[in-house]
This record gives C-alpha cells, structure tokens and sequence, in this order.
C-alpha cells in the first residue's frame, strides 16, 4: 500500500500531538527574538503621545491644523474627548498623522505623515497602535492584511458614509466591492435574512482577523460558528451525523441557494451523493415516481427529512437513522 | 490532563512582557460641557400592503401588516458623554430597539431583535396541536384503518396511497391514477393556518475601561424562538407525514472577559457559556392510519407486531421522537498579541471548550404492544434502556498561532499554524435491538452509536514581495492534515499551493488576483469485510464520502477596477473553483476503478459594474453577475449482496446538476439634487435555471420500459424595486413616500398543487397535502407578487 507523504507527516504529528503544539509555539517565538535581534530596525515604531495639553516637540497642536485643512474628525469616534483613549484626548489630529511642525513649518506634505501615499502596512500599524484589542487584536497576519489590504481600505476616518466609519452607507455595499459574487447570493430564492437587514456581514465575520477559519467571528470551527445561533443542531447528541459533526457547509450554502433550507444541491439528490447502499437510498426519484408510485414521499416536499427527520442527529435510543 | 497542561504552557509563551513603562496619562482637564441638545428624526407614517399568492414568502423575514410604520432615532452627544437610541417597526413581529451609552470609562449598550421566519399562509392540517402532542380525528383514523388493515393474522394488507384515500396499493401507475383522483379523509379535516416562527432576541452589552490599558467586558443575550415548523413525522416508507412541528425553545448567552492592552501589545482572558433550554423534550403525534396498536397475537419473530410492519402501515397508533435535548457550552480562552522590532507581530489564541447534554432519554418505543414482556422475551435488551440519561459530551482544544514579519518594506512573510481537536466522550450506547419507526423491533449486529472525533493541523506560510510601489506579488503553502474517527479515511492530508498579486498605489487601477490548488489524499480506510462487498454502514465499498475523499482543487479570483477619476469607477470580478473527487488506488477491492459519490463540482462568477458619482448629490450604479454551479455524482440502484444487481454496473445512475444565475442590481441617489429633497432608487433581479438530469444505463433501462420522465428545470425569477422619496418643508420638517416591489416567479416540482407536482402540471397556487404517499402540510415554493407603500411625516430635532 503506497503511503503519501502528506499522511505520513500527519500520522507522525497525530502520535505526538502535544510535542508538536509545544514546539510550534516554541518555534514561533524563538523565531520571532531571532528576527528581533538580528534584524535592523528600519522603521521607527509609531511613538507614544506625550501627555496632553504639553505639546511635544515637533507637535503644533490641533488648533494649527485646523487653520488649514478643514477635515474634521468630531463627531465622529475618534473625536470624543471624554474617551481618554481617543486622539480628540491626546494629540488631536497629529495622533494619527504624526508631528506636524515641519510640515507647518515648510509646507511641504511630505513631511507628514499622508496615508493616502504610505504602504497598506504602514497605515495598519498607525491604527494598531490603538485598535490592537478585541475584534482587532488578530489584524497582523489575516487574510486581509496578507492582501495588502489597510484600515483605510474599508474605512475613512474624515469622510465615512456608513457605520462603523465605512467608506460605503453599508456593509454589504462595502464588502461587494471585492465580493461581490457573495453579494450576489443573498438575493438566491433562500438565504439568510441579510437584505432585510436582520443580519449582515460582520454578523457572521470578522474583517479584521479572526480565531476561527473563514473570518467567522465565533468559535474555532465552522460548526461553532453556526451553533452560535443555531443552538438546537449543536448537540452533542446519542446518534450523530457525520457531514453535521465535520461542518455545517458540506451540505448548506450559508451566504444563499437556490435550493430549500440553503443546501448545496436539492434533496434527494444531495443524500444520494453519500448514501449510496442498497434498496431506497440510491433509487432512480425521477417524474415517474413522483406520478405513479407512493414512493413519491421520497422525492416531493421534504423529501429525504420527511423520514430521516433528525438530520442533524437523534437522541432518541431508537434513533439509528436519524428515524426517531 | 497532560495535554491540556501543554496547551497551556504554549500559550503562555506568547504573554508580551511589558517591556516600555505604561506613562499614566492625567485626565483631561475638565470644564463645564456646553449645553448639547437631543437630536434626531421621527419617521411616523402608515404602511399599506398588498400581495397575491404565496404572501408568507413575500413577506419572510418581515411584516408587512398594514398598519402603524416607524422608525425613531434620538441622539446626544455631549462632552462627557454619548447617547444613542433608536426603534423600528414598533409593535411589529420585525420591531428592532437598541441603546447605547458612551462616557468617559464605561460603554454599555442594549439590543433588542424581533425576526419572523414566514414559511406559508396556504398550509392546511388536520393534527390539532395541545403543547407537544399533535392528534388527528379518532374517527377518522378508525375509518382509515379499519378497510384497510383489516386482516390480523401477520399478512401484509398494504397501505393507501394516501391516508385514508382508496386504493389500498399504490404500486402501479393504474392505482396511483385512482390515487390521485379519490382524496384522503384528511383533506376535508384540515384547517388552514399560518406556518411560521419567531425569534426574540435580547442582548446587553458592557465594557468597562478600568484603566488605559485595561478593558473588563461583559454580554448577555437571550434568544427565545417560538411558533411553528414544517417537520417530517413518519411511519413507514408509505405513512410519510408532515406537520406544524411546535417550538419553544430559548438560548442564553454569557460572555466575561479582560483584557490588557497597550501600543506594544495585548493580553485578554475569557469565558463564554451558552445554554440551550428546549421547553418541548419529544415530539407525539398520531398515526394517520391506525386508531390501535397492530397486533397479531402471534408470538415472536412474526408476532404480535407485523414484522412488515415498517413498509406496510401495521405498525403504531401514535409515534414519538426526541426533539433537539438541553445543552450546554462552555469556553475558555487567551488571546495574545505582542508586537517585535523590524515590524514583527506574534499573535495567537488558545481555547478550550466543553460540550455537553445529559437529558434523559425517551424510551425505546411509545408502541403498547411492543412494550410488552411477549416481547421483551425475544428481544430483552428492550425491557430497559442501558442508561437513563444521554450522557452526551465533547470537549474541544483550539489553538491559532500566527508571526507576521516585514523585516524590510519590500519584504513580509507569514506562518500560520492551528490545531482543531474535537474529542467525543459519550459513552457508547448499545441499540443492537432498536425498535423502528416504532413499528418493529429489530436486532443489529453494528447498532452502536458512533463516535465522530476530529482533530485538524493546519500548517500555513506565506511570502510577500513588493519589488515597486505598484504590486505585490505573494506565494504561500499549506498544508492540513486531519484525523478522523469513525469516518471512511482515518487520516487525509492535504497540500495547498498558492499565489497572488495585489496592487495598491495607483490612483486609476486596482488589481487583485489569486490562485492555488489544492491536493488532498487520504490513508486507513476503513474495511468491512473479507472480500469488501460492503462499506462503512453497508454502503457500495467503492463510495467516497466527498466531505473526506480524494480530491483535487483548483480555485482562482481576479478583480480588475478602473478609476478613471474621482466620479467613476468600472470593475470586472471572476472567481471560480473546480473540485474534481477520485477513487484511491490504495484501497485494493475487487472492483477497482469505480467511484460512487460525487465526481466533481465546480462554481464560476463573473460580474461587471460601474459606479459613477460626479457629485456628492448624484450617485448611479449598476452590476450584472453571471454564475454557474454544476455537480456530477453517481450511484446504483441494488439490491444488497449476495444479489447480483449489487455488482451489476448496468444499474449505475448519474446525476448531473447544473445551476445558472443571472443577476443585476442598479441604483440611483439624488440626495437634494431637487431642492430639498431625497430621492433613492435600487433594483435588484435574479433568474435561475437549476436543472437535475439523470443518466447512465439505469435511466436508460427504466427509459426503454417507460418508467422514466426527466425532471423539469426549477426556475426561479426574483425582483426588487425600492424606491424612497423624501422632501423636506422645512429644515426640520418633511414627508416621504416609500415603495417595496417584490415578486417571485418560481417552478418547484418538489411543490405540489391541486394539479399535481408543478412542473410537470400547471400551478394553481394551491396546495394539496395528500399527495401519493404523504400527508402533508402543503408547504412548498410558489409564486407571489406584493407591495407596500410607506406614507409618513419626518421631523427633525
């Protein structure tokens, strides 16, 4: 029997599963004061605003900004001064923007820090300074932040047209500039009440990096992520269903179908994909069952669940087959 | 126990030491706040509907009663302190409240959600429901099962091809003609009623900012969904019945956490439980064609139940099904994040978790006559269940690790691990001899409960290049290895190749485009059988579950938008994927070569759109999406070994299912562009074809004796027109009209009208429940056209 290479390296780590968390923790970190050590610093870390109303050297004060450039933040987050956290509280707009004199002092834009021309990574690790916790504390290394994506590629901190600070009125509006063929599935004939405005695409995701696949906002798998709401198919249950126990989108679509209940394909014909025994599982449902035969039951309405209606898993001592 | 202690001590290797000194910054000086006013917008109006056909679908996730509209908002924003409130659709099954409070420490807030989900107006049913019992007319069911199972001596007298509706068979197209034309008893006993449920869910929220550095936050929510649901109760393969399932259930929320955060890094510990609470603990329900339990006073094995009993009807007169138990989690999590020189970043998260669900557990069988000790003689592992309670548990280890590196500007890298482990402890319950469909008790040689256990290493690295301003170019690996427990493969592995290319500094072109391909192969698959005749579960040895199974991928995405100015931008989007599934030459059957399951399954998705807005008063846009799903599977139709049908290839059957999606979307804002006032427009349409054609010599068999008919295309056409008009008399006062167009034109042959399966017959908007085989509620997916007019008053304060 030929053995790959690939389950060779997973039968290995299965047999030493806690050496091998061990050492990739070990391993990242010994990496990461390897690189600090020996790698020059080539980029000033963005500096820790002096205390407020004592302005640091190199820093004008909001005041001298505002002589010029009409952009405002107030009113918006950032602009609440009885936050003590907020640039409106400390440095005002040189927070962000860095020490303003020489650009006062020259006129020169360049001197100053204009994140419409500095690298997507330079802007993030402006924002991270402070947004470094919570639904943000896993921005470096995500999969946008791996797409050069930044902070200003979805927000605008002076001319948001959206909440929280979106550079569109929406969400959806928003993440359809990139995915739009997500979009596009949340006018399928079933979906989730998105485009009635129950829900929307930060309820399920977290755009700024995420403990769980897919950017799913919660839990560490995709099932977690569903049962979070949809408490009833979490379980555990007496007799569990395989595709249910590995992941809810083996057979749902969740951003929307066309099929009934957001499955990948219609029942029966979804079933039969796995459920290939012998007697009624892999039977030919076509029109003429459905006309001429009581085995019609297995082809109209719930089809498959009008029996196997424990789809998700029984708990029933008889429940073998999901019957009961 | 040793493990978790690892886990543990890996991740308190990412605890960031704070190296800087915190500087404890003073308070801002505080001085008299100036006066600020509430703020905000009454939108007070009427709301008037209008809809035909199938109104529950129309209306879905909303009401669109007539009635009150509103929508209020109330602001202050104060120097010391933020308040935000606002309510929709007050008294409405779709209201939404919320509050928020900001000051200078504390931020607390409060959601309230009202979600219907209207499944149909047009259902009928005859089962009376009284809390978790659902009965039928006793007179009716004896009059069902009285011509019908007459005979008690063991022999099979059949069923009717619906409840209660002659003939007593349905096996040939000549009586499923009869069938269809005589009604069911129960047609006449049903009464219509609204199918639908409620979901109500209540959230608080507090953050607590102690210091600068340090958050304690805390949520609660609560969800309580009632109602009804359309749920299949059945019998036997000819007793199929589907009902108002009720529903009372609520789901309680608690999440507390702290967190330590400061430029150079983060620190947060938390515990999150959920509590599902079902006030419902089984489902009863009435047979539609028995007023007693079957009995032929014959003493085992052909008695008293009718060893047919769960393919002919002689089986119960009620049945009984758990319903989805009590449960409880529980989780534990760190989340760290420090941040290194030259622009490194170490992050990563640990979590443990804990599932768990002990209800006690319903009895074998609800049937009398199966409860008996004639019975429990024959089969005596059904005198008592093994254990009273389920017992259920799973405990879960999750661990994210992530370093992120950009030891110069032109230079960054990424590593990724994650490990998933999921880890059942159920006890295994021992069901060898199960009572089916509560008709007959059986004895199963594997009618053990399985155990699903799952544990998943993820492996991922990444290396970006930025050789000039205008693009990054990035390739990455990974790969993922899983072990399974209880499945087909023990153990799959998979690598993953990937590149992309991104740009980001040009003001008139953005580029983004990604590809990778994926290999995924699996080893120990699981035998059963000297000779392989059969799979896990008795399942043809060559099937492949394509959750696990051999596979190839291939996906890319491409997005190119073009910004001639500030006014406009164009963008054209594809993305594809093709999974193609195969059969393991490792595995050494007999019939080599074959794959049963799904073959293949690909997604395609082109768009194109424009956005042109010259002015910050005008915006006008428009998209157009084409999408493509398909799928291949295949299956055999047999009978199980020794028969020769099993090994038979003239008995294969393909299924090949092809989805085609058109969509457009388009939108016009004039906001003041007419002196005063507000105009929107938004239209939005999809049409599908998703058509399910079988193949292969089994159809064409069937095909050559006139026992097949292709199934027609379900099609599907959707649109939506919003229209919001807004003129202000005043600076503070207005009126506005606002227009909901919605309309579905659909065919389901999965739906059945009083013609029969539509489709195949013309619609008629009506449904009929006693289709051959089944007592239903009618439920299915028909046409509808509807629209609602807002007329309202705004004032602005």
């Amino acid at each position: 029997m030929a053995t790959t290479q690939s389950v060779r390296t997973a039968r290995w780590v299965r047999g030493n599963r806690w050496f091998a968390c061990l050492a990739a923790a070990l391993t990242f970190f010994f990496l990461a004061v390897f690189v600090a050590v020996t790698t020059p610093v080539v980029v000033a870390a963005p500096q820790a605003p002096p205390a407020p109303g004592q302005p640091a050297a190199g820093y004008v004060g909001e005041a001298t900004c505002q002589g010029c450039h009409d952009q405002s933040y107030k009113g918006t987050a950032h602009g609440h001064a009885f936050n003590e956290r907020t640039p409106a509280a400390n440095l005002g707009c040189e927070n962000c923007h860095g020490p303003g004199q020489k650009h006062v002092e020259s006129g020169d834009p360049a001197l100053i820090r204009n994140f419409r021309t500095t690298t997507p990574s330079e802007v993030s690790a402006t924002c991270t300074t402070c947004h470094n916790r919570a639904t943000h504390a896993l921005w470096d290394g995500s999969q946008h932040d791996q797409r050069n994506l930044s902070c200003i590629t979805c927000h605008s901190v002076h001319s948001a047209k959206g909440e929280p600070q979106l550079k569109a009125q929406t969400q959806v509006a928003l993440c359809s500039t990139c995915h739009r063929s997500v979009v596009n599935r949340t006018h399928r004939f079933n979906h989730m009440p998105v485009r009635e405005g129950a829900l929307t695409c930060s309820s399920c995701h977290n755009p700024h990096g995420s403990t769980n696949v897919r950017l799913l906002r919660a839990g560490t798998t995709i099932d977690e992520s569903c049962t979070s709401c949809h408490t009833d198919k979490r379980g555990p249950y007496l007799w569990e269903h395989a595709p249910v126990s590995e992941s809810c989108v083996t057979c749902h679509d969740p951003h929307g179908s066309n099929n009934d209940r957001m499955l990948v394909s219609k029942l029966p014909f979804l079933c039969q994909r796995c459920h290939v025994t012998s007697r009624h599982p892999p039977t030919v449902y076509d029109g003429f069952v459905q006309q001429n035969s009581q085995n019609a039951n297995k082809i109209t309405g719930r089809a498959c669940t009008v029996c196997h209606q424990m789809v998700h898993g029984s708990n029933a001592p008889s429940g073998k087959a999901l019957l009961r | 126990m040793r493990n978790r202690l690892l886990m543990l001590a890996a991740a308190l290797l990412l605890v960031p030491c704070p190296g800087a000194a915190q500087t404890q910054q003073p308070p801002p000086t505080q001085t008299a706040p100036p006066a600020s006013p509430f703020t905000g917008l009454a939108d007070i109006g009427g709301l008037f509907t209008t809809a035909d056909g199938d109104e529950a679908r129309y209306e879905r996730y909303r009401d669109t009663r007539d009635g009150l509209y509103s929508s209020f908002t109330l602001n202050r924003d104060t120097a010391s302190y933020l308040f935000d409130a606002n309510a929709s659709h007050v008294g409405y099954r779709d209201q939404r409240y919320a509050v928020s409070y900001l000051r200078r420490k504390i931020k607390f807030g409060f959601n309230w959600l009202s979600l219907p989900l209207n499944y149909s107006y047009l259902t009928r049913t005859p089962f009376v429901t009284n809390g978790n019992t659902l009965t039928l007319d006793d007179n009716a069911q004896r009059a069902v099962q009285g011509p019908t199972n007459a005979a008690a001596d063991g022999t099979a007298v059949g069923v009717p091809c619906a409840p209660g509706a002659p003939p007593a068979a349905c096996g040939t197209p000549a009586q499923a003609a009869q069938a269809k034309a005589a009604r069911s008893t129960y047609d006449s006993l049903a009464t219509a009623f609204d199918l639908r449920q409620q979901r109500h869910t209540a959230a608080l929220n507090l953050n607590y900012a102690a210091t600068r550095a340090i958050d304690v936050e805390t949520r609660f929510s609560s969800s309580r969904r009632d109602g009804q649901q359309p749920w299949g109760a059945s019998f036997a393969f000819n007793t199929a019945v589907e009902l108002p399932k009720p529903l009372d259930d609520r789901t309680d929320d608690l999440s507390v956490g702290a967190s330590w955060a400061n430029p150079q890094g983060m620190f947060r510990v938390g515990w999150d439980g959920s509590w599902f609470t079902n006030h419902f603990d089984s489902l009863v329900w009435d047979n539609p064609i028995r007023i007693t339990d079957f009995s032929n006073g014959l003493p085992p094995p052909n008695g008293p139940f009718d060893p047919s009993g769960y393919s002919n009807g002689n089986g119960p007169v009620q049945g009984r099904e758990s319903t989805a138990p009590n449960n409880m989690m529980n989780v534990v999590s760190a989340t760290g994040l420090y941040k290194l020189p030259s622009r490194t970043t170490l992050n990563g998260t640990v979590q443990f978790t804990t599932q768990t669900q002990d209800e006690a557990l319903i009895p074998w069988t609800i049937n009398s006559v199966i409860n008996s000790p004639t019975v429990f003689a024959a089969f005596p592992h059904l005198a008592q269940l093994p254990r009273a309670t389920a017992q259920a548990e799973a405990k879960g280890i999750n661990t994210l690790l992530n370093l992120s590196s950009r030891p110069v500007r032109s230079v960054n890298f990424t590593v990724r691990y994650r490990y998933n482990d999921r880890d059942v402890q159920t006890p295994i319950f021992d069901a060898t001899e199960y009572v089916r469909f509560d008709s007959v008790p059986e004895e199963i040689e594997e009618g053990f409960t399985p155990q699903f256990d799952i544990t998943r290493q993820f492996f991922d690295a990444n290396a970006s290049f930025t050789p000039a301003r205008w693009g990054t170019v990035r390739v990455g690996y990974g790969h993922e290895a899983v072990e399974r427990h209880g499945r087909g493969f023990s153990d799959v592995g998979e690598h993953i190749f990937r590149v992309s290319f991104d740009t980001y500094s040009s003001q008139y072109v953005t580029v983004r485009a990604s590809f990778d391909v994926g290999r995924r192969r699996g080893e120990g698959f699981v035998e059963t059988g000297i000779d392989y005749e059969l799979g896990p579960g008795g399942t043809q040895p060559t099937l492949r579950y394509y959750d696990e199974a051999d596979r190839d991928r291939t996906r890319g995405s491409l997005l190119f938008t073009v910004m001639p100015s500030d006014m406009v931008d164009l963008y054209v989007q594809f993305s594809g994927g093709r999974d193609r599934y195969m059969a393991d030459t490792s595995v050494p059957v007999n019939r080599p070569g074959e794959l049963f399951g799904l073959h293949e399954s690909d997604v395609t998705s082109w768009n194109v759109g424009i956005n042109f807005h010259p002015t910050d008063i005008v915006a006008v846009g428009g998209n157009y999406g084409r999408d493509g799903y398909s799928s291949l599977q295949l299956s055999r139709n047999a009978n199980p070994p020794p028969d020769p049908t099993w090994t038979d290839p003239s008995r294969d059957w393909t299924l090949d299912n092809d989805d085609r999606i058109n969509t457009a979307s388009a939108y016009v804002d004039l906001l003041r562009a007419v002196r005063n006032t507000d105009i929107r427009f938004a239209y939005d349409y999809s049409d599908s074809n998703n058509s399910f054609v079988h193949g292969g010599p089994r159809v064409a068999a069937l095909t050559s004796i006139n026992q097949f008919i292709p199934l027609p295309d379900v099609e599907n056409t959707w649109q939506r027109l919003t229209a919001d008009v807004q003129y202000f008399v005043t600076t503070r006062a207005g009126v506005g009209v606002g227009y909901y167009f919605e309309k579905l034109d659909i065919v389901d042959f999965n739906t059945i009208d009083t013609n029969g399966p539509v489709g195949f017959a013309s619609a008629t908007g009506e449904p009929r429940i006693d289709w051959l085989g089944g007592l239903m509620t009618g439920y299915g997916n028909r046409p509808y056209t509807g629209h609602t007019v807002y007329l309202r008053a705004l004032y602005r304060f």
